[in-house]
This record gives structure tokens, sequence and C-alpha cells, in this order.
């Protein structure tokens, strides 16, 4: 059996840390929408420390959409993502669940992927391989000389089973990391991924498909002054402090625009609720992401929308005219 | 003995001399709660109008306690304001039934004011829209449960800022309406209840009304700083500015006399447009003065600084260094320093919010380490605020209250400079009636961290840091809720006995935020 904790990892403060203050609401989007105490971390933690127990706050848990904003925003250093995926955890689940379980069996049931021939590996994620020019441009920008391998296991399944709060077989988890262990580089498109291959792949330096392309001077050189670069939230929010500096001085490169607060929290363009993710076809309710794009582009005189993250441009797309363009496909653009 | 009868709710004259407790320890005073008669009726009532209330545990617990944390309570139901509509019809239900309604905005009182201990709590902050920005007039139109980062990052977008709002996030604009506000460019603009130009309001017998200055003139008058005894403030016309970042500077003093000689010299020659003063320890003190252009800053340093008798960062490090060098005995007061220093100051230069070597959003930076730093489950921030005569001697005398009760504690001190066309805004209120100019105002705030101190040990405190506001003549910011025994002492029988006709006949059944002041 592997080594590897199977659960997110303990957070050094949980809710009876929380000391009210509030910041999480002023980053929080579903707080944004709804205008609901009930309905955010603040809500959530006051409940707990009150009496209440999963099931009370039910409704809450699962709205949470896990752009991870709040997280630094808390002074107190409440590991509320983690918070809220335990609590996930202690709800009935949803009833998408055992579909979902049934896929990671049938993954888990597939042979091993062979090991990735260079010392990186891209998991792309469902929405990239929806797009595989763009995907293809992204793994030609990060390979350099030659393509950055993709996986063909990138723990899509696993990814929504961490944000469902059902837990991954340990068969499957071992099948997933298998080839990816004692790998130098692993870029993640998915954000709460990420979190985890961090804990999962000690040895491996994990980055966001967002950091590692826009890291590539190719890339910056292809920003202009006029775009809105909109970051992914939940790679940006799970190591804030070090990604803080590094937008900062890509805002400060390429003068454009960045989908951060005064905070210089990330807002998140998209907001789906669990729901909206287990179940897109049946619980699609765009009204969270045009609150959300619509609030991003509030005042800001921009003309090009750049988005890390492809399920943004839907968002964009719904509430601007405005063209909105992969990260991947910058260098390719030819009105750079 | 007789006593006076009370009307319930109401906390009536106090029975003892102002004097006769001084140095007693007290009980706080946390009102009753509100049994509950009529809340059946009221609660099908208030459905059948349209509104919704929660009454789930899980609901009510979320405003159990304030940011102080020592005041706890449970409503029997909770409504989240949406529409001034909305507000008049449950305060007209709760005129018929007699049902207590508390108001909370950001919840960041520290006295229970915003804790119901039964009744109706109504959540501010689902008000919270901006309504209409002009940006030629310099004035916003925001609803009022908004907090002022919110507006902050609504005005930014148009280039635009507010002038003056309490150092922190999540303060709601209506919550600070009603107690006044202060920022570190209060000295140049006021409290931030004096930025208001108009507001919507609704009354405790559900009358929705405009206010202002020159419109229902005596309403505004009572609202603006009135503790939300006579209405909730549902909408707000505020005057803005236009953003500029910060040009900060930080000096150093051993001691808290010359610290604050110097902050009054500065404030009555206008000689900044941010000054404030903030306490590490009462032996290392620190200005902060800024500007918001380099020709006011040139001109500060060419006139003012020289005149004023603070250390720079270096010069205070090496005087520190000879000080603790001859007082090893006094090691651990350096490390307590050196430490503080250490995780402190980063915190307040951050790069991201610096630009140019100016401070982007001072709200932000401050907000974020005051949560930080002196954040927790428990707070309590007793106050004194006087005329600018007596505050040597308030802060002084404070000081040594904090020295006797904690190891370690912040003082926070800013000027205010009084607008005289405002003055009936300002009576019983945290401004004090002889000041002239500017009154200023001292938050004593102990690092609980870490310490178990009971509720009785903190309220001992808050009593001795009040009773020199009793001996002194001055005010205070936080005198409701817990510490509203002293209302009467600092304000008068006749003056509160007047505020108090006027709140019964705006609020026939004591219904809305009734434990606060009377």
């Amino acid at each position: 059996m592997f080594g590897f904790p199977i659960s997110t990892p303990r957070p050094r403060k949980d809710y009876a840390s929380c000391s009210g203050c509030g910041l999480c609401l002023l980053v929080c989007p579903v707080w944004r929408r709804s205008r609901d105490i009930g309905l955010a971390p603040l809500g959530r933690a006051k409940a707990l420390q009150h009496g209440a127990v999963a099931a009370d706050i039910a409704e809450s848990i699962q709205s949470c959409t896990l752009c991870a904003a709040c997280e630094p925003a808390c002074p107190e250093d409440i590991g509320l993502v983690a918070m809220t995926l335990d609590l996930r955890r202690q709800l009935i689940q949803p009833a998408a669940v055992p579909s979902l379980r049934a896929r990671m069996d049938e993954q888990a049931a597939r042979p091993l992927a062979p090991r990735p021939s260079s010392s990186a590996v891209l998991l792309p994620g469902q929405a990239l391989r929806e797009h595989p020019g763009t995907l293809a441009r992204a793994a030609a920008l990060l390979g350099g000389m030659s393509n950055i391998p993709i996986a063909d296991d990138d723990g899509s399944d696993i990814a929504l089973a961490l944000e469902a709060g059902v837990e991954t077989p340990a068969q499957r988890l071992q099948q997933f990391l298998q080839p990816l262990r004692g790998l130098k580089n692993v870029a993640v498109a998915d954000g709460l991924l990420l979190r985890h291959l961090r804990q999962w792949l000690p040895g491996s330096k994990i980055a966001s498909l967002g950091l590692a392309l826009s890291s590539l001077a190719q890339v910056r050189r292809a920003l202009r002054a006029s775009d809105l670069y909109v970051i992914e939230p939940r790679a940006y929010h799970a190591d804030y402090q070090r990604l803080v500096k590094h937008y900062d001085a890509l805002r400060s490169d390429a003068g454009c625009t960045l989908n951060l607060d005064l905070q210089r929290i990330a807002i998140p363009a998209s907001a789906r609720s669990l729901a909206q993710r287990l179940e897109p076809e049946t619980a699609a309710d765009i009204r969270d992401d045009s609150v959300q794009a619509r609030w991003i582009l509030q005042g800001r005189n921009v003309e090009r929308i750049v988005v890390e993250n492809l399920e943004d441009s839907a968002a964009f797309e719904r509430v601007s005219k405005l063209p909105v363009v992969h990260l991947a496909d910058l260098a390719d653009d030819g009105t750079s | 003995m007789h006593l006076t009868d009370v009307e319930p709710g109401t906390l009536g004259p106090c029975p003892v001399a102002p004097d006769a407790l001084q140095g007693i320890k007290r009980q706080q005073t946390n009102p009753g709660r509100w049994n509950g008669p009529n809340w059946e009726e009221f609660a099908a009532a208030v459905r059948a109008r349209g509104i919704e209330l929660r009454e789930t545990p899980a609901a009510r617990a979320a405003f159990a306690t304030d940011a102080g944390g020592t005041a706890y309570g449970l409503a029997h139901g909770v409504v989240i304001a949406r529409s001034s509509e909305q507000i008049a019809r449950l305060l007209q239900a709760a005129q018929q039934y007699r049902v207590p309604v508390t108001v909370s905005g950001g919840g960041l009182t520290t006295e229970g004011e915003s804790v119901a201990f039964g009744g109706v709590l109504l959540d501010m902050s689902g008000m919270s829209r901006v309504l209409h920005i002009d940006a030629d007039a310099l004035t916003v139109r925001t609803e009022a449960g908004i907090f002022w980062h919110s507006l902050a990052e609504e005005l930014r977008r148009q280039d635009l800022d507010y002038l003056s709002a309490p150092l922190n996030l999540t303060s709601s604009v209506g919550g600070t309406l009603g107690v006044g506000g202060i920022d570190v460019n209060s000295a140049r603009f006021g409290c931030s209840a004096d930025q208001a130009i108009a507001l919507q309001v609704v009354t405790p017998t559900g009358d929705i009304a405009e206010c202002s200055d020159t419109h229902n003139a005596e309403l505004f008058q009572r609202v603006i700083l009135g503790y939300g005894q006579f209405g909730v403030i549902t909408e707000a016309t505020l005057r803005v500015r236009r953003y500029t970042p910060l040009r900060m500077h930080y000096f150093y003093y051993a001691s808290l006399r010359s610290a604050i000689e110097d902050l009054q010299l500065l404030d009555r020659n206008d000689a900044s447009d941010y000054s404030g003063i903030l306490t590490i320890m009462d032996c290392a003190v620190n200005v902060l003065v800024a500007f918001d252009s380099p020709e006011r800053e040139a001109a500060f340093m060419a006139h003012w600084r020289p005149r004023l008798s603070a250390y720079g960062e270096l010069g205070f490090g090496l005087r520190a260094l000879i000080h603790y060098a001859l007082r090893p005995w006094k090691l651990r007061e350096a490390w307590y320093l050196l430490e503080r220093k250490r995780e402190l100051f980063p915190e307040l230069r951050r790069s991201e919010y610096m630009r140019d070597g100016t401070m982007l959003d001072r709200s932000v930076v401050f907000s974020r380490a005051v949560w930080k730093f002196w954040g927790g489950r428990q707070m309590v921030i007793p106050d004194l605020a006087t005329s600018a005569a007596k505050f040597i001697d308030a802060v002084e005398r404070g000081n040594a209250v904090c020295r006797k009760f904690f190891p370690h504690y912040t003082l926070y001190l800013v000027g205010i400079k009084l607008r005289p066309e405002h003055r009936a805004h300002y009576e019983m209120s945290c401004i004090p009636p002889d000041a002239e100019g500017w009154a200023y105002g001292c938050e004593f705030e102990p690092m609980l961290d870490g310490g178990a101190y009971s509720r009785d040990y903190l309220q001992s405190f808050k009593n001795e840091i009040y009773d020199i506001g009793v001996d002194l003549g001055a005010s205070y910011y936080r005198f409701g809720g817990m510490m509203k025994g002293y209302i009467r002492r600092v304000f008068g029988d006749a003056l509160v006995d007047r505020h108090l006709a006027l709140k019964r006949a705006a609020d026939p059944e004591m219904i809305l935020n009734r434990h606060v002041i009377f």
C-alpha cells in the first residue's frame, strides 16, 4: 500500500480559530452573488463554533466553489478549503457520485499508463482536452525544443472526486501517481488537483499550467498593456505568497490588467458549485459566471481577455464581445 | 431604598453615585434575553408580509457574537436585509408584536452592540450594492450594508476613493455612520460620519425617509452618530475623492508624551495628509505620517520634520541597542520589541501593496495587519476620546492601566477634525462636548493572544479605562452595549433623558437596538 494520505492535508488551524473578521466575505464569489453570510466561510465557521454539524449547513458546503480566495485572505491562516472538503465528506453524497465512483473503478481497471519519456509531464484536464489545438500549443510551448508529454491519465476523475468529497480508491490513486513518481516537473491545469499533487509528489516541482506558460518569455512578450489577464484562482491561491510576486512582476513587465482585487486576491471568473461541476448538463446555471465576469470587467478599459483556464472563456464570452484567448494561443496570435 | 421604575429594554437612571465604584471590580452588564412572547405570531406575520425569516440554529449561530467575542446571544430569527421596503415591513411588524430587532453590519462591535439577545437579527450585509457613482460631483450613493472595502473596490475602478473610513476592511458604511469611524486622515477630514451628505433611513416605526442637513435635518442629526437608535440606515450618499497612493513615513519615539505633542503639532498646522500613532510598547512609539503628493511630502520634510523630536528607524534602533545594553535585566522587553519588528514591519511593506515607494491601499495593508497581529476570538478595545488639551493626560493614565492588566498591548491614537456645522450631529456621541477644533481618540488594545482572561478581568480593565473618562469629562467611541453603564456618568442625566424621550417618541415599543444605549 502506498504511504501517501488519501484525505486532504490537515489544516494548521480549523474553524474554531475563526475570529469573525469577515475578510473571507470580501473575496467569496458565493457571497458576492448571494450576500448571504451563511453561504460563506464565515457563516460555516460560526455555525460550527456554535454547535452546527455538516448536515445543518449542507447548502453552504455544497455551494462553495473551492476557488480558495478565502485562504490567503484569512488572517488566522485557517485551512478553509480543507475544512470545506472535510465537511463535504461528512455529507450524504450527491446523486452523481455513484457514476463518479464507477468512472474511477473503470479507470483503475485499465493498464498502468507508460512512464513519460521526459522528466516533465502535462496534466491538461478535461477542458483543455476538449480544445486539442490549444493543448498542442501548450505542450509545444512547455516542451521547449520538443513537446512536453501529455499524460494519458490526467486524474480528471480524481480531481472531481476530491471536489465532491468522495474518497479515491487507493488502487486508482496508485495507478494515477505511479507514472508521475520521480518526474522533475509536473504542469497541471486543475488547481485543486495541483494542491494535492504537491503533497502526493513531494519530490516533484508542481506548477500550474498558467504559471508554467506565463513564465515563458515568448508568452510574456505576446501580452499587451490593453489585455485583461485572468489568473486561474485555485492554483494561484494554493501558492499565494509566492505567486502574488510572480504575477505582480508579470503586470509590471506587460503592463496588463489582472483579475486581482485590491487585496491581490484573484477574482474567479467562473464560480461553479459542486452540483454544476458534477452534473453540468442538468445543473447548469450561468448566473454565477455572469456576476463574476461582469465584476471583473466593470470599469476596466481592456481590448482582449487572456485566460489561463479555458473554463473561464465561456464566462467572458457570455457577458462581453471582447476577444478571449487562452494563454497557450497567445504566441500564435498573429495580431500580437 | 427606592429604585426608579425602568422601562423594559432600557437601563434607566444609574442609582449609584458617579464616583461610588471607583476601583471596585464590577461585573459586565449583558442585557437580559428577550423571552419571546408573541414570537410565533410575529414570525407568521413577517412571513405573510413576504419576508424570509431564518430560524435554524445554524443561521442564528452565525451571529451569536461580535468581534469582541465576550457577549454571546442568540436571535430567535435572522432576516437578511434585501430592500428598504422589506426592512420597513419588518419594523412595522416588530412594533406591532413588540419584538426587538438588532441590526448587524460588519459585526465588528466589541461590546455586544450587534448581538441579538433574542428577537430578530437584521443582517444589513445583504444590502451592499453601490447604486450610483458621480465622478464629477465626487459623490457615491450606496446601500448602507456595504463594507467600506467593497465600496473602495468599486470606487477604484473609476480611480476614486472614499474620504475616510475605519482601517478595517469589513466595517459597514451604515454601522460606521452610526458611531463615527476614524481613519489616519481624520485629523484633516473628520470622522467617517462627517462624510455623509444624505441618508435613506427606515425609522423604527417602518417609515422610509430621506434626510440630510437640509431635509429632515433632525432625523439626520439623530441618526448620524446615533448608535442605531433612531432608524436603520439603508442608503447613504457620501463624499468621495480622486484616488492617490500614499507616501508613508514612520517616525519613532521613546515616550508617548513627546509623540502626542508632535502629532498635535502636525495636526494643528495641517503638516501632513495622514497622521496617527501606533505603539508597540509605551517605550516604542510609532508616529505614522503620510502624504498624497510629493509636494506635500517635500513641504513637510522642509518645514516640519526638523521640528519633530522623532528618531528615524536606524536612530531608534541604535538608541534601543544602547538602552538595553545598559539594562540587561530588560532583555525580555528588548527581545519582544525585536520580534514584533521582525513580524510586523514586513507586513506593512509587502511589495504587492507598494509601487514606486508608495502604499497603494492603506486600509488593505493596515487592516490585514490588524487582524493578523491583533485579531482573535476575543478582543477588548476600550477607548477614550478627549479634547486636545486633555489627551496626553488621558493616554498616560490609560497606559498605566494597560500596564497593570496586560504584559503587552497597543495604543492607536488619532486626531479628529471637528466640523462646527456638524455640532448637532456630535451630541451624545464619541465627540467630547468640550472639544474645539480637534478631538483626539485613543484605543487601548491588549494583546490577548495565548493568554487566558476571564470576562470579569477584561471588564475590570475596561472599567478602569472608562473611569478615567468619567474623571476627565471625556467621551468614548464604544460606550454602547456592555459599557452603557457609563453613558449617564459621562453625558449626564439631562442629556440622556432628552435622548431617551426622543427615542421613545421615535420607537414607541423600544424595539430597535434596544440594548445598545438605553
